[in-house]
């Protein structure tokens, strides 16, 4: 059938191992050898470091309150987009992907700008100051986290709502006995497996994450992994071995994640896909219903973008920033700097755009024809390559970006892509291919059995299988995860900060630069121009995703 | 679980004949890499690594430009960023040139015997000697005086004393840059607490009094501009003075007792591809037109004899004596101390 055989193996495996594997082995080289001699004393000065067990208690701790975080947003959000009378705005889906296409950094810098001594709030509500201190705690840093991660599980939840939504409903209705034990016993077994998938993926990308730990994490003292991780890279002393043992410890404690994701996946996957198209009803609440639902969606609406785009704008506007909200302090004038021909913020703009097109693109092309290969997993090759090509995900990024650039490095490589622009493109693909992988195996493993059966007894080739059956069903899925690739590196900064060639520079790079040494209302106008060009580009693809739909039915 | 065993297990095969693999190639590249030594490319282009002011290092580069020819390839960090990227690029050099913003760091780029010796730089009598190497290793090229940096609405009492700080009314008021990504800040610890005996003990009292440690330079300033906190201690001065000139309602003072005046310093990388294009670069950095792009930046300049702008001239700081030669060990346990108390 298709996607199978040795040579296709061959072939995405060298692929994924030049890709995302190599740069893992030269980490665990230079954990491990030292002069050119096989040495562990290495790790044993890891666990001799007390602060590995305090920063590591951090981190499992915030991942265990992200989680409970996000699941508060986003599950009751899940619902109100499919079983209330919002379904049927969806542009409130790419609203609600802002939080997550906003910089982290930036996002928590809003916060910061917000509710410090004397920030925003305190200058529109006197007599806050008390506020200031409770926000300044893990609390305020989970609550951050939260928002910004929320959308991600979100649409997991909401995408396995609506395909439920079909065939299965129609089922419950009949011969189900309550509504409330259809819920039980139907639709909330058949979420769990979305769901563990998506907050175990937001506990990785949890104790992955750095923007947020960096910014709001050092002003109260909470150190994590990642930050740990970070000092030992790119801080004075700079100590990389002690970086890269730091990071095959942190990815240790994220295989142990993985493999319990992974059986509780397996045990609750469930094909709920047979073609049907899943029946759109009109859903008429009640008023109370609506109301709340409504309330609901503003309030999240407005902590999780109103108020970090609040301080992102004003201070992208402010003419004098210790002068604060007063009137006539504001002006167009970092705007107008950025769109000067030759401005530095506009060409790292640009270079932006052009890297993440096509991240976008190859890692869709590479991702599709994984997925397809692996299908369910069920062969020790297909797992093999599941397990490889998803590697990026459960690996902090800052660790692979590192493995990359030692790899490119190696003295015995005849020709390097190293302080290229090839480079940046390359690690983007590597940290982002399991996104594209991701979205294509979830929606082909939605997709029945007799599919494949009924394309192989009447598919006259295999391009024509690939053209008319494949691509169409997976279309939805490879967009999606085009749409999600293209976001997140449109924020990636870690990898930027590391491995751009000099001159080069991308927004994230831009703008984080700003905060270091120059002008902080600059960057901002920056981030404000990268997200509002997002926004419209996430228009374009949602009316693209659509028509593609209607192509392939 | 057999399964996922076996899956493990060749995963670790695979990674230990790769490893095998890089071993066994090792030999060969020595060999390639004489050969390419051999016949070095022609090089048009310079690549600079420098650590900020991000305004003077591009008006530097631009200037450099028109004046040479030679095209700049500038990478922009914390002095910390560049040390790191430098120490990830060891098989594979790309700097021709680095700017820090710390002599410390960059004698001990000399000590590792990482630079090239430019004895013979135009100009490099003119240079304050305290800043520069006597072999030629390295220039301070420009200086910037650390001081209290404060926001002028809501301070009413200035500090006139590092000590100052300690007192109540700063409680919960003021900030440092993270010394472990500001070579300024570091440089500060280090001239403080080498000249100033009690130095412990005052920074063990600001810690005391909620002193918070507050990211790069910029952002610990960022804090005193829109009013978080009061004041910066070892704020660096050409930061306060630009955001003044901008209407920020910021100044800043040097205490009476001293403080320390950190240099930027500019060096030739060993393993520099262009090398005249890199002596241009130095010779440009201290001819009398580099050195008023680093006054215009109000920066101290190297060459004490171009006039300083809106700013306090080298000779009206108080300054702690320090002695950069050989301290980036020194430093290394300073900060290590450092880190002790805050983390």
């Amino acid at each position: 059938m298709i996607m199978e055989g040795k040579r296709t193996f061959g072939l995405l495996l060298t692929i994924v191992a030049t890709f995302a594997i190599a740069p893992l082995i030269a980490i665990v080289y230079y954990t491990f050898v030292h002069d050119g001699h096989f040495d562990v004393s290495q790790i044993s000065r890891m666990f001799d470091n007390d602060r590995l067990w305090r920063t590591l208690g951090n981190s499992l701790l915030l991942g265990i309150f992200v989680i409970l975080g996000t699941t508060i947003l986003a599950l009751p959000m899940a619902l109100i987009r499919t079983k209330t009378s919002l379904h049927k705005y969806d542009w409130l889906d790419i609203i609600l992907t802002i939080p997550f296409m906003t910089p982290p950094y930036i996002g928590s810098m809003g916060w910061i700008l917000f509710m410090q001594n004397n920030g925003f709030l305190q200058q529109l509500v006197p007599g806050t100051a008390w506020l200031s201190n409770a926000f300044f705690s893990l609390f305020g840093m989970v609550m951050v986290m939260s928002l910004h991660l929320f959308p991600f599980l979100y649409l997991m939840l909401k995408n396995t709502l609506l395909r439920i939504n079909g065939s299965f409903l129609d089922a419950a209705l009949i011969f189900g006995r309550s509504s409330l034990r259809n819920w039980l016993r139907v639709i909330l077994p058949l979420l769990v497996s979305s769901y563990v998938l998506g907050v175990l993926l937001i506990f990785i990308k949890t104790l992955a994450e750095f923007g947020t730990p960096a910014t709001f994490g050092s002003r109260i003292g909470f150190q994590v992994f990642t930050t740990e991780i970070h000092s030992y890279l790119s801080r004075w002393p700079v100590d990389i071995r002690m970086a890269t043992s730091l990071s095959l410890f942190l990815l240790s404690v994220c295989l142990v994640v993985w493999y319990v994701q992974n059986l509780i996946g397996r045990k609750f996957t469930y094909s709920v896909l047979s073609g049907k198209t899943p029946a759109v009803r009109d859903i008429k609440d009640k008023w109370f219903i609506k109301l709340g639902a409504w309330f609901y969606v503003g309030f999240v609406l407005l902590f999780a973008i109103g108020i970090p785009y609040f301080s992102i704008i004003v201070t992208s506007l402010q003419k004098v920033r210790g002068d604060g909200l007063s009137a006539g302090n504001f002006s167009f004038a970092s705007y107008e700097a950025v769109f000067t021909s030759g401005s530095a913020g506009l060409a790292a703009f640009l270079n932006s755009v052009v890297f993440s097109i096509l991240t976008a693109v190859i890692t869709a092309i590479i991702g599709f024809f994984i997925a397809l290969y692996i299908k369910k997993g069920e062969t020790k090759k297909q797992q093999m390559l599941d397990f490889f090509s998803l590697m990026p995900n459960i690996i902090p990024g800052i660790v692979f970006v590192v493995g990359l650039i030692m790899f490119w490095n190696a003295p015995w490589l005849p020709a390097t892509i190293y302080n290229t622009k090839t480079m940046v493109v390359v690690t983007y693909c590597v940290l982002f291919l399991p996104y594209s992988v991701q979205y294509t195996k979830s929606t082909f493993s939605q997709l029945d059995q007799s599919i494949f059966q009924s394309a192989a007894i009447f598919g006259r080739n295999s391009w024509d299988m690939y053209r008319y059956i494949f691509i169409p069903l997976l279309m939805q899925g490879i967009l999606a995860g085009m749409m999600m690739t293209f976001i997140i590196s449109m924020r990636e900064l870690v990898a930027g900060l590391l491995i751009l060639p000099p001159s080069v520079e991308t927004g994230a790079t831009f703008i984080y630069s700003q905060f270091e040494q120059g002008n902080v209302g600059l960057g901002m106008a920056v981030a404000v121009i990268t997200v509002a060009m997002t926004v419209v580009f996430m228009f374009l693809l949602d009316w693209l995703q659509k028509r593609g739909g209607h192509v392939g039915a | 679980m057999k399964k996922r065993f076996k899956l493990l297990a060749t995963a670790g095969v695979l990674v230990a004949l790769t490893l095998a693999g890089c071993g066994n190639n090792k030999s060969a590249d020595s060999v390639n890499n004489e050969a390419a030594s051999a016949k070095p490319k022609e090089v048009q282009t310079l690549t600079v690594y420098s650590a900020g002011p991000d305004g003077l290092a591009a008006n530097i580069q631009q200037a450099f430009e028109e004046k040479t020819g030679i095209k700049v390839e500038m990478f922009q960090g914390t002095t910390g960023k560049i040390l790191s990227r430098l120490e990830a690029e060891k098989n594979n050099p790309v700097a021709d040139i680095v700017v820090l913003a710390s002599v410390a760091s960059m004698d001990g780029l000399k000590e590792s015997n990482q630079l090239h010796s430019y004895k013979e730089a135009e100009n490099a009598t003119k240079m304050n000697s305290d800043w520069s190497d006597v072999e030629g290793y390295y220039y301070g090229y420009s200086a910037s005086a650390l001081g209290i940096a404060y926001n002028t609405k809501n301070t009413k009492d200035i500090p006139t004393e590092w000590t100052d700080l300690a007192k109540p009314e700063w409680q919960g008021k003021m900030n440092i840059p993270d010394p472990s990504l500001s070579g300024s800040a570091v440089d500060f610890i280090y001239g403080y607490t080498e000249a100033e005996k009690t130095a412990w003990d005052t920074i063990q009292l600001w810690k005391n009094n909620g002193l918070q440690v507050n990211g790069a330079n910029k952002e610990a300033l960022d804090a005193v501009i829109t009013g978080d906190k009061n004041a910066t201690i070892s704020g660096v001065d050409y930061m306060a003075y630009k955001a003044k000139a901008s209407g920020e309602p910021v100044e800043i003072v040097y205490p009476k007792s001293g403080t320390v005046v950190s240099p930027r310093a500019v060096g030739i990388m060993k393993d520099a591809k262009n090398v005249e294009g890199a002596k241009a670069y130095v010779n440009f950095l201290l001819s009398d037109e580099g050195q008023k792009l680093v006054t215009d930046a109000y920066l101290l300049p190297g060459n004490n004899e171009i006039a300083v702008k809106d700013r306090a001239a080298l000779d009206e700081i108080p300054q702690l004596h320090v002695n950069w030669k050989g301290s980036e060990s020194k430093q290394l346990d300073i900060l290590t101390k450092f880190n002790d108390i805050f983390r």
